[in-house]
């Protein structure tokens, strides 16, 4: 079946084909385009999970490298591109390249020459390098790209499903399902490219279907300039990963994966400082992770997209697109393993976006707004998983948070259904009388982003924590870890705070004049104490329902609009929404059971358990290991001998520190180490998933308290922490900063730009329009005054003076005119017959001579 | 002058041609029974010459005209004697030149009609018909 992973991406798409082309011409019902829809995506899906299993589980001849379909000839030769001059990192190539004629010697040597010479010998200089550069359009199936892939065709299905019911209704109904589809195309290129061109191309496919999707909604200011602005800073990190991508084949000659980082893996290590060849091109990768995966300086996109609909939310801004970043980063940890800097940037940017974006989550009140800043900090969470060096925790956690977080926004989907699109928390309250399904659907998702065990986020949380806490990859792996912490404590308390303002407490849709479809018109116009009228422009709703100028009243109005029951009671979503709720509950419960650590080796008996079902089994041969420069931990194993202790088979364990602290020198203070001495290395590893636990529980009862105990003291602490209230309800004010250093200023060079047009271009020519002017004006002055006034001149003394001459013969006397005509009539016989009547003449004269010439 | 006329006479009367051998006397007396093509021609220019002469010099419209029914007929004349040695040579279209002659006088016949109209009308306006005192087309 692996031979045909080429109909994964191409499924999705011909589905979109359909029903984008054909949908509105040929008005095809909502359950024909749901239908190809969710079948094409069903079959992708089927296709993904088939082609896993002959791959990891069927006994693959190429297990454990990566499987490309150009070896059944499933490829074309997309950029043929030729012959290239490898330009760029002669200097570790060098390196390399004397490394390995050095060692090739060495094993040529006996024993007994080896122990008198010199390791380190010289070699030939290596001198400029040419390449043949092909890309080639083909699929790489390896363990990589088999999660991503099961994930969005999976959780794909699920909010395809859901999507056929949250969109009922809705006008542009196929246009819907064909962007979906045509993203799930441009996403799994992306992830099952085998060269980095194709990565770009699903990259921008995912960015434009991204911008088409926020854009739903074009008929409304806020969504078409929310897309515009993901857009917008997206290409500020593609702007890098181009870059990178070029770097990548100024260095190697190559895009494709196996040939770059075959070539990548024994370039020499680059430590905190050295800005070698890898460490930019991992900067400018990670500038497009930045921007793909809302990451600190760009991530002011993420929460404006939730303009667009909720399943849009869940599929593209929490589940898949926006772990692209993490994809390219664990895809190309060679590269990024081999600079410790970026590493540690990574780690910092990660920790850093968890802290911040999660206490901005504390105080929205839009629920896809919460949802949305937690993703932004999730996020940051993985990133922080890479930059410990755990890139497959990374992985994992992008594996569970795309099913707790999707089913947390159809959750928040099928409440904003339920209240008739009111997306404001703070006039919800006790829905789980109303909504039970989503209620303990939600449930499940709340408990595993808090961290509670047996849920998903519990393992792949607590695995990072613990990683960041005993890495030795980077120094300050405390600090990563005490701002994990804290950013967890955060995310339990606002996610409580959601749970207790949506679903527990009292009943507030009741006494608040909403107005039916409420949404965040209302909720800034009760904010400043407007009237519900004033409440007309910047929705943040999900569904156009209001027009700028429409009527936006109390509900007793609505109803004579006829719009529902006098209040709007809320009522369970249809089944097609929370059946997709209920299957991705069940993975967000049993999700995390693919990565249980090695805390658990007492019950389970082993470091990893479930063979390669375990997450850092499975993707183990993808990551590069920088104690042997090889890939995955076997190959480790095979180099390293003191690699066999006992049951620890992964290289990422504590059991490995001693290795990678080699590979990236001493990082100083190392937290998990130094209790380590004290209480031992599985009492480490408890104490800390206890204090895991414990700040999730910390949090948990803090929500509990502030929103369900004593629902005054919000108010009170938002008043006593004023500035940092304000600081966080105002998002930092990163926007407004973008827009007064950015934004602003590129307005300015627009201007300035254009008065430089207007002024100094329209300048010149018009300056030149006018000088040709003048210079015409002076010519015809000339032509005008002095030519034709001697042209005038001459005529005039011409005629002065001929006029009497030839006025004189006018006579007007009959008899002149005849003469003339006479004389005109003799000297036109003179001219043509003068000769002969001057021989005639002459001949008369010589006969009248001859006759009478006696006379004479 | 003399000499002049008296040449032109002998000329009148010169051979026409080398079969007549019936001396100078006989040879004259057959040239005017039967005269050839050139002295009618002559003749016809002569009076083509004296009709030119009179119009540039006479005064008076009247003999103006007359001496255009002059130039006018040294044209008949010319045709009726090339219709004449036509016929002798035996060409087929000889009769034109008679037809020809015809129109001329038609013609001749209009033309004086018109132009004594013409001169009557200008003797009532100018009170004159003596073309010196006429000067009307110089302006």
């Amino acid at each position: 079946m692996y031979k045909y992973i080429w109909l994964v991406p191409l499924l999705p798409l011909i589905g979109a084909a359909i029903n984008g082309l054909l949908g509105r011409k040929l008005r095809f019902s909502e359950q024909l385009i749901g239908g190809i829809a969710i079948g094409s995506v069903a079959l992708s899906f089927l296709i993904s999970l088939a082609a896993v299993y002959s791959y990891g589980f069927g006994g693959h001849s190429n297990w454990p490298k990566p499987y490309v379909t150009s070896q059944d000839g499933f490829s074309f030769d997309w950029i043929p591109g030729g012959a290239v001059s490898i330009n760029q990192g002669a200097e570790p190539r060098i390196q390399v390249e004397l490394q390995r004629q050095a060692e090739e010697k060495l094993a040529a040597m006996t024993p007994e020459e080896r122990s008198q010479r010199h390791p380190v010998l010289m070699g030939t200089v290596v001198g400029p390098r040419y390449a043949l550069l092909n890309i080639e359009w083909s699929y790489q199936l390896d363990q990589l790209s088999s999660v991503f892939m099961l994930v969005i065709t999976g959780v794909g299905l699920c909010i395809f499903v859901f999507a056929t019911g949250y969109m009922h209704g809705e006008a542009g109904f196929y246009r819907f399902f064909a962007y979906l589809g045509l993203f799930l195309f441009a996403m799994l290129v992306l992830v099952m490219g085998s060269n980095f061109l194709m990565m770009f191309v699903g990259w921008e496919g995912v960015g434009l279907c991204s911008y088409l999707l926020i854009g739903y909604y074009f008929d409304r200011q806020e969504a078409a300039n929310a897309s515009r602005k993901a857009f917008i800073t997206n290409r500020v990190g593609d702007f890098g990963f181009a870059l990178a991508i070029f770097g990548i084949i100024a260095t190697f000659g190559s895009a494709q994966y196996t040939e770059v980082f075959e070539q990548a893996k024994s370039y020499p290590m680059e430590l905190i400082g050295h800005w070698g060849i890898l460490s930019w091109i991992a900067l400018g990768l990670f500038i497009g992770a930045c921007g793909k995966s809302a990451q600190l300086p760009l991530h002011v996109w993420l929460p404006d997209a939730m303009a667009g609909p909720t399943p849009v939310s869940a599929l593209i801004h929490a589940a898949t697109m926006v772990t692209a970043g993490l994809y390219m980063v664990t895809r190309t940890n060679v590269i990024f393993s081999h600079s410790q800097t970026m590493l540690l940037v990574v780690a910092l940017i990660g920790a850093a976006t968890a802290i911040f974006a999660a206490t901005i989550g504390i105080t929205q009140n839009d629920i896809k707004k919460v949802l949305a800043y937690s993703t932004v900090s999730q996020l940051g969470f993985m990133f922080m998983a890479c930059g410990v060096g755990a890139f497959v925790i990374g992985i994992f956690h992008v594996m569970t948070h795309a099913f707790f977080k999707a089913l947390m926004f159809l959750g928040a989907g099928s409440v904003i259904h339920g209240m008739h699109h009111e997306q404001d928390m703070r006039r919800m309250g006790g829905l789980r009388k109303y909504m039970p399904y989503t209620y303990w659907t939600f449930m499940a998702g709340w408990l595993a982003i808090c961290g509670i065990p047996p849920f998903s986020g519990f393992w792949s949380k607590d695995e990072i924590l613990w990683r960041a806490a005993s890495t030795t990859s980077i120094p300050y792996g405390w600090l990563i870890w005490l701002v994990g912490t804290l950013a967890a404590t955060c995310t339990a308390f606002y996610m409580t705070r959601l749970m207790a303002l949506t679903f527990w407490g009292k009943e507030r849709f009741l006494g608040k004049p909403a107005g039916g479809e409420a949404d965040e018109a209302h909720a800034s116009a009760f904010d400043k104490g407007l009237s519900q009228h004033d409440a007309t422009t910047g929705s943040a709703g999900d569904r156009p329902h209001h027009q700028p100028d429409e009527h936006v009243g109390p509900a007793v109005q609505h109803d004579a609009h006829g719009h529902g029951s006098h209040v709007h009671i809320p009522h369970e979503s249809p089944r097609s929404m929370w059946v997709p709720l209920a299957v991705l509950a069940v993975l967000a419960v049993i999700g995390g059971f693919v990565g249980v650590g090695p805390a658990f080796r007492f019950i389970t008996g082993t470091e990893h358990p479930g063979g390669n079902l375990n997450i850092v089994r499975w993707l183990d041969p993808i990551i590069w290991n920088p104690a042997t420069h090889e890939f995955g931990t076997e190959a480790g194993e095979q180099t390293t001998p003191t690699a066999n202790h006992g049951e620890a088979l992964a290289a990422h364990g504590v059991a490995e520190g001693n290795h990678e602290a080699s590979a990236y020198g001493d990082v100083g203070f190392n937290l998990a180490h130094s209790i380590e001495k004290s209480v031992g290395e599985l009492g480490t590893e408890w104490l800390f998933i206890v204090i895991s636990i414990l700040v999730a529980g910390i949090g948990m009862a803090l929500g509990w308290y502030f929103y369900l105990k004593d629902p005054s003291l919000p108010d009170i602490w938002a008043a006593r922490l004023r500035p940092l209230y304000n600081a966080s309800y105002n998002k930092y004010w990163v926007d407004e900063f973008y827009g007064l250093a950015v934004t602003r200023r590129t307005m300015d060079a627009a201007r300035a730009v254009f008065i430089f047009d207007s002024k100094v271009v329209d300048g010149i020519v018009n300056g030149l329009a006018a000088l040709s002017r003048l210079f015409s004006r002076i010519v015809g002055g000339i032509d005008k005054y002095f030519v034709d006034g001697l042209v005038n001149t001459i005529a005039a003394f011409i005629a002065r003076l001929m006029s009497p001459l030839l006025r004189a013969a006018q006579t007007g006397f009959t008899q002149n005119y005849a003469l003339v005509m006479v004389l005109g009539l003799m000297v036109g016989v003179i001219a043509f017959w003068g000769a002969d009547i001057a021989s005639a003449a002459a001949e008369t004269a010589s006969a009248i001579r001859h006759l009478f010439g006696f006379l004479v | 002058m003399v000499n002049h006329l008296f040449a032109a006479f002998i000329f009148f009367l010169q051979e026409s041609g080398n079969e007549s051998s019936t001396g100078a006397f006989g040879a004259m007396k057959e040239g005017v029974r039967h005269p050839d093509l050139s002295k009618f021609l002559v003749i016809g220019a002569l009076l083509f010459i004296i009709g030119v002469a009179g119009v540039l010099t006479r005064r008076n419209i009247i003999v103006i005209f007359m001496s255009i029914e002059l130039i006018l007929n040294a044209a008949n004349l010319n045709f009726i004697a090339m219709s004449r040695y036509l016929q002798q040579t035996g060409s087929a279209n000889a009769i034109a030149g008679q037809i020809f002659a015809v129109f001329v006088i038609v013609v001749a016949a209009a033309e004086a009609a018109i132009g004594l109209g013409i001169v009557i009308a200008l003797y009532r306006n100018k009170e004159t018909i003596w073309v010196d005192e006429i000067d009307l087309l110089k302006w």
